[in-house]
């Protein structure tokens, strides 16, 4: 049996013309590749702080 | 398409180093295998209408490559194909930013740009769309539902819309229509869950027909067994009723018949019948005004008639009156003159002389007879008025003492013509009324007596008898 109430909260107001400009400037951009080069960048941060230790 | 380095940008050959920074991009150019894979999938998915199948791919094609300019133009194609235009527009306009050049992007939103009432128009469905949600959160799902039903006049593939809608179906116990707005949703997105849910759940309620099937998969077939029309955007289906009292159901047509019948004949038939009646009334009223307007004419013409025959009436009555005072006239003329001739003749014949002058009473034609008459008149009279006066009072006396008061009043008035000096002739004038029992000349003839000879013992008795006629009134 479904929920009426439950299931009306799964429905989001659509985006109107009017707000595209911040979805655009709001969407998060970052793929698997962003990820991977902050992961090496992160590692080779620590990699250097541990050769000072 | 070709592939360039993580790091430095260059252009990459089929090996896992970068020929120009020297860079691992084994690793990366799996992540770019996958996301083409994602967006083969979804590019499958999309061909089939599985557009949430579609969607959920390319987006996951996105998060490993967000280069992949032709996933993420797909991804706005198909937001825009189920309705999110907006959605649509965000993702081609960053594809036109990760890729200014040679972009499919371009041609999509050039064809929303060129097309300003297609713009406006999604704008409005979308707005739309918000309002009926927010008509759904505040308890107004009746204006939700009219709201929905705008929305999809408007824009057919609104597939959220779709989905609002068949939940409110399924929320009123709208099962059908419920089901239909789920399977016009699963027919623009074959993939989609939350219509298939609620498929489902509009199934599971509705009740099997006759024949084992469900009335919603009746609906859908051809059967001839129910009759199908649509009302707007909504398609209504109504089974047709094979039920054991169709006989009763005939009864109950004939009656029905016979009463529209009747309501036919009162409300067409009989509205002809009384306005023709009325003017048939109308006419003969007209008809009968007319007669009286005539008649009323006539009774005037009758009333001047009478009025003229009354006149004329009335003139001849002046003259039978005039022509009856010539006749006294000359009978008192003739009287007199006969009168003159006895006297002439026999100047001692007392009683032929008052048989001749029996009749005449000279005030009565005073005004009709001329001078020479009366001087005649005059001149007789003071020959033998005294002796015609004498004999009357005598008769008069006589019947009175006899009381024989009707015979006594004709002599005693008669005397008392012819000579007026004698005092008792009036009083017993008087007497012979009062005692004859009237008592109006009683009263006047003592009221003479009273006044023509006052000082007199008959003026005294006459007081007396006046006041005793008075008294018995009182």
């Amino acid at each position: 049996m479904i929920n009426f109430e439950e299931e009306l909260k799964k429905f989001r107001p659509s985006l109107e013309i009017e707000d595209a400009e911040d979805i655009i400037y709001n969407q998060d951009l970052d793929d698997m590749s962003d990820v991977l080069i902050k992961l090496l960048k992160n590692a080779k941060a620590d990699g250097q702080d541990n050769q000072k230790r | 398409m070709t592939m360039k380095c993580f790091r430095c940008g260059a252009v990459l050959d089929k090996g896992n180093i970068c020929p120009a920074c020297g860079a691992d991009v084994s690793t990366y150019k799996k992540i770019i295998s996958f996301s083409n894979k994602f967006y083969n999938d979804a590019l499958e998915k999309a061909n089939v209408r599985d557009m949430t199948g579609a969607i959920n791919s390319l987006r996951e094609s996105l998060k490993l490559d967000k280069n992949n300019i032709d996933a993420r133009n797909l991804l706005g194609l198909i937001y825009f194909e189920t309705g999110e235009a907006v959605a649509a527009l965000s993702e081609w306009v960053i594809s036109k930013n990760l890729k200014a050049e040679d972009n499919l992007a371009d041609y999509y939103m050039d064809m929303v740009r060129n097309s300003p009432a297609q713009l406006d128009n999604i704008n409005q469905t979308i707005k739309k769309f918000n309002i009926a949600l927010n008509y759904c959160h505040q308890d107004g799902l009746d204006l939700a539902v009219i709201q929905l039903k705008k929305v999809l006049s408007l824009n057919p593939g609104f597939i959220k819309a779709h989905l609002l809608l068949a939940l409110l179906y399924l929320n009123s116990g709208n099962w059908d229509r419920a089901k239909i707005e789920c399977q016009k949703a699963l027919k623009l997105d074959s993939g989609n869950v939350m219509a298939k849910r609620y498929l489902k759940e509009a199934d599971s309620m509705l009740l099997p027909g006759e024949s084992g099937k469900l009335v919603s998969d009746i609906a859908s077939s051809d059967s001839e067994d129910v009759i199908r029309y649509n009302s707007g955007n909504e398609m209504i289906i109504q089974p047709v009723k094979k039920s054991p009292l169709t006989k009763t159901t005939s009864i109950w047509g004939i009656v029905l018949g016979a009463i529209l019948g009747v309501a036919a004949a009162c409300f067409l038939i009989l509205p002809q019948r009384i306005q023709s009646i009325n003017s048939t009334n109308q006419s003969k009223i007209a008809q009968i005004s007319e007669e009286s307007d005539s008649k009323s004419a006539q009774i005037n013409d009758y009333e001047q008639q009478i009025k003229s025959l009354q006149s004329q009436i009335a003139d001849l009555e002046s003259r039978v009156t005039d022509y009856e005072g010539v006749d006294s006239t000359s009978a008192a003329m003739n009287s007199l003159m006969n009168a003159t001739n006895i006297y002439l003749t026999d100047s001692s014949d007392i009683d032929g002389m008052a048989a001749a002058l029996e009749k005449l009473d000279l005030n009565v034609i005073s005004d009709d007879v001329s001078t020479e008459f009366t001087t005649l008149y005059d001149t007789l009279m003071s020959l033998v008025g005294t002796k015609l006066a004498t004999s009357y009072y005598n008769t008069g006396y006589d019947a009175y003492k006899a009381e024989d008061y009707e015979t006594a009043i004709a002599n005693l008035a008669k005397a008392y013509q012819y000579d007026n000096s004698n005092v008792n002739t009036l009083y017993y004038l008087g007497n012979s009324y009062y005692q004859s029992g009237d008592l109006d000349n009683a009263k006047t003839t003592y009221d003479a007596v009273i006044t023509n000879f006052p000082d007199t013992q008959s003026a005294s008795s006459a007081q007396t008898k006046l006041a005793e006629i008075n008294n018995s009134g009182n």
